[in-house]
């Protein structure tokens, strides 16, 4: 009797379930380490407001996200980094921010770390290039007059993104907007041709920067904002950094959203622009818009219209500060939510 | 006696004949599949990668750099009739170095401590501990790669950068001058102690399956002779065994060669540059395979994921070579015996 039970219910609750299944349309995104957090927060919200649909979301690195959007295995790809025209190519895709991101330079250098230590583009550029060996560099010392004396004399552990990433990316714009060596010489991209400094060090993941930046002193690390938690309290100290009006700024707020501000004017129709390195005298120089990378044209009506169903969500409700303060990301300004809500009506099938 | 079995034989032979056929013809078929798919796999990496066959030449085993080229610029590179992105150059001595010595480090490591663990198992053990030891090695070499790298990144290479390498540039004056690389942990040393964990109990148990096949009787007529257990062991049981030794080190040394995830963890990464030092960060070509694909995926040319399948084409043909070098070991060393 009761085996019999069992098996009927299983029956029930898998003939439901397949139901189910059949009823609701399914969307698959994938990408971005940084936006899998926040799509964490949306997602179980969204899902639990319409019930018609079911969302998957995957931590897979922007260069998949973008491939799997593209080859159509996934109705939305994140990516930290806007698609270039080479890739776009001869294929349609839409680049819509969703939200803002900023990045912070992290060190350790013990006794230094409570302090925030003045970074630019140059000196960055030549620690990260070799030319900048050891802690008390002429150079560093030079915009650091208050701590000049405590700079140690300790090599430099320069540690870099190992596998491709949107952080590398809107690093080494920052480093090429702000550094003609840099500019001629490795440029930017999600992974780029790191010179050969013999104490660098790769590292994988923003969680595996934060490991290396802690387990190495004296070392120095490009880490995304939404690790700011654990970079805090693995001790790390994170620098401000030299921004386009020579002004040094930390990644509060404010200066986020001064620099968003000082580009949204700039934001084309498809809204491929980098935010690196604006102009405005608090803009803090490294943030970024994070990406859906969608095709316009989608399998059929229904995932189409799940699809921009979704996206305006995010634009609306979810650009709530409930969401967005958990991974320290920025809402997008008004004229940005209109760009972003005009190229999701292109979405169709 | 012998006609009653024939005649059983005979008569069960029309109903079990079927069976014989699927058996034969299935056997048969799964073992020319295994072959197949070893063939279907190499051909596949050949085809695959042909585009950077011709695009990157004799260059990948010559070049130092490893460079996707500039995705966000404008043009191509052409080279060999197919072209990369702007500034592309795929060259690998780097990741096949670091997977070389890496693995060489490891194996020097490894090999005497299982040789060791091996007699130890077989001969020194008591016969109520044997099964426990024998099931916490095996268990050993069951544990996931990944594991052993978690252990790696939380405690091994926090030990280099903190302990082992400050106490060698203070205490070995000889190799202070290049010491200063262990600055991170991550490196050379940490992913060749990773490797000689990992591939430790599998040469461990292999080699003491080898030593089970030595005539115990043998190694007790030597104690018997006034030999001592070590000395039966190492002018008797080891010169007798030492091909199946050396196979056994070399399956082990193919597993370390392709070791990817516990050594990503570990490798420190290293591009552009060869390993100056013990401490310096590495990378090898199955790591590198992990860390790149995803830059790769945005490269519109495609030529960095083609790269990709060059590299792991040259990762398939060192693991074919040291699996058929222990072969052929193995087989001069049969030969040897059959012929004394």
């Amino acid at each position: 009797m009761k085996p019999l039970r069992i098996i009927f219910a299983l029956i029930a609750f898998s003939i439901t379930t397949t139901a189910a299944a059949f009823a609701a349309a399914e969307l698959l995104e994938t990408g971005s380490s940084l936006v899998y957090p926040l799509m964490n927060l949306w997602v179980p919200v969204y899902t639990k407001e319409h019930s018609d649909v079911k969302i998957t979301t995957q931590s897979t690195g922007s260069g998949t996200g973008i491939s799997q959007a593209v080859a159509g295995v996934a109705q939305i790809g994140a990516s930290d980094a806007y698609m270039s025209d080479a890739q776009l190519g001869t294929t349609h895709m839409l680049n819509i921010p969703l939200a803002i991101s900023a990045q912070q330079i992290n060190y350790n250098v013990p006794g230094l770390n409570d302090v925030h230590l003045n970074l630019s583009g140059p000196v960055l550029a030549g620690i990260y290039d070799g030319s900048i060996h050891f802690w008390d560099d002429a150079k560093i010392k030079d915009i650091n007059k208050s701590v000049a004396s405590k700079l140690p004399h300790e090599a430099i552990i320069p540690i870099h993104r190992a596998d491709g990433s949107g952080d590398t990316f809107i690093f080494t714009q920052y480093l090429t907007f702000s550094t003609p060596s840099w500019k001629n010489g490795p440029a930017y991209g999600t992974t780029i041709n790191w010179p050969a400094v013999p104490n660098a060090v790769g590292a994988n993941g923003n969680p595996g920067m934060v490991q290396a930046c802690q387990g190495a002193k004296y070392s120095i690390a490009y880490i995304g904002v939404s690790f700011l938690d654990q970079t805090n309290q693995a001790g790390l100290g994170y620098a401000a950094l030299q921004n386009a009006a020579g002004k040094f700024v930390l990644p509060t707020e404010s200066n986020i959203l001064a620099a968003a501000a000082a580009k949204d004017k700039e934001t084309p129709k498809d809204e491929r622009i980098s935010l690196i390195y604006g102009p405005g005298a608090n803009s803090y120089p490294i943030i970024n818009y994070e990406y859906a990378i969608v095709n316009p044209k989608q399998k059929d009506a229904a995932t189409a219209s799940e699809v921009k169903a979704f996206l305006t969500w995010t634009l609306t409700s979810g650009q709530n500060k409930s969401y967005l303060d958990k991974v320290h990301f920025i809402g997008l300004p008004a004229s940005i939510v209109n760009l972003s809500k005009g190229q999701i009506a292109e979405i169709g099938s | 006696m012998a006609i009653v079995a024939l005649s059983g034989a005979s008569q069960r032979r029309s109903r079990v004949a079927p069976l014989d056929i699927v058996l034969r013809y299935g056997t048969t078929a799964t073992a020319a599949t295994t072959a197949a798919i070893v063939f279907l796999v190499a051909a596949f990496l050949v085809v695959y990668a042909y585009p950077a066959l011709a695009f990157n030449g004799f260059g990948i085993l010559t070049h130092l750099e490893w460079n996707l080229g500039n995705q966000y610029g404008t043009g191509v590179e052409r080279h060999g009739g197919f072209s990369g992105a702007p500034g592309a150059s795929f060259g690998a001595i780097v990741f096949i170095v670091g997977t070389v010595v890496s693995s060489a480090f490891a194996m020097a490591i490894a090999t005497p401590l299982a040789i060791l663990v091996a007699i130890a198992m077989h001969y020194q053990v008591p016969r109520r501990l044997k099964t426990p030891v024998n099931t916490l090695v095996e268990l050993m070499a069951g544990v996931p790669s990944v594991v052993y790298g978690l252990w790696g990144i939380g405690v091994l290479v926090p030990w280099i950068a903190n302990s082992l390498g400050p106490f060698f540039a203070a205490h070995v004056p000889m190799l202070s001058f290049i010491g200063s690389g262990a600055a991170s942990g991550n490196g050379l040393l940490a992913t060749a102690f990773i490797l000689a964990v990992m591939i430790f109990p599998i040469m461990a148990a292999t080699m003491r399956d080898v030593l089970s096949t030595f005539p115990k009787i043998v190694f007790e007529g030597a104690i018997g002779l006034g030999a001592t257990p070590w000395q039966a062991v190492t002018t008797m049981v080891l010169p007798a065994i030492r091909t199946q030794m050396f196979a056994a080190a070399m399956l082990a040394l193919g597993r370390a060669v392709g070791e990817t995830m516990a050594v990503l963890m570990v490798c420190g990464s290293a591009l552009n540059q060869l390993p100056q030092s013990v401490f310096a960060p590495i990378n090898t070509i199955a790591a590198v395979i992990v860390s790149q694909l995803d830059s790769a995926l945005t490269d519109p040319t495609g030529m960095a994921e083609r790269s990709l399948a060059e590299l792991a084409l040259i990762l398939f043909a060192i693991t074919l070579s040291v699996n058929l070098i222990a072969r052929l070991i193995m087989r001069g060393g049969d030969r040897v015996k059959r012929t004394v």
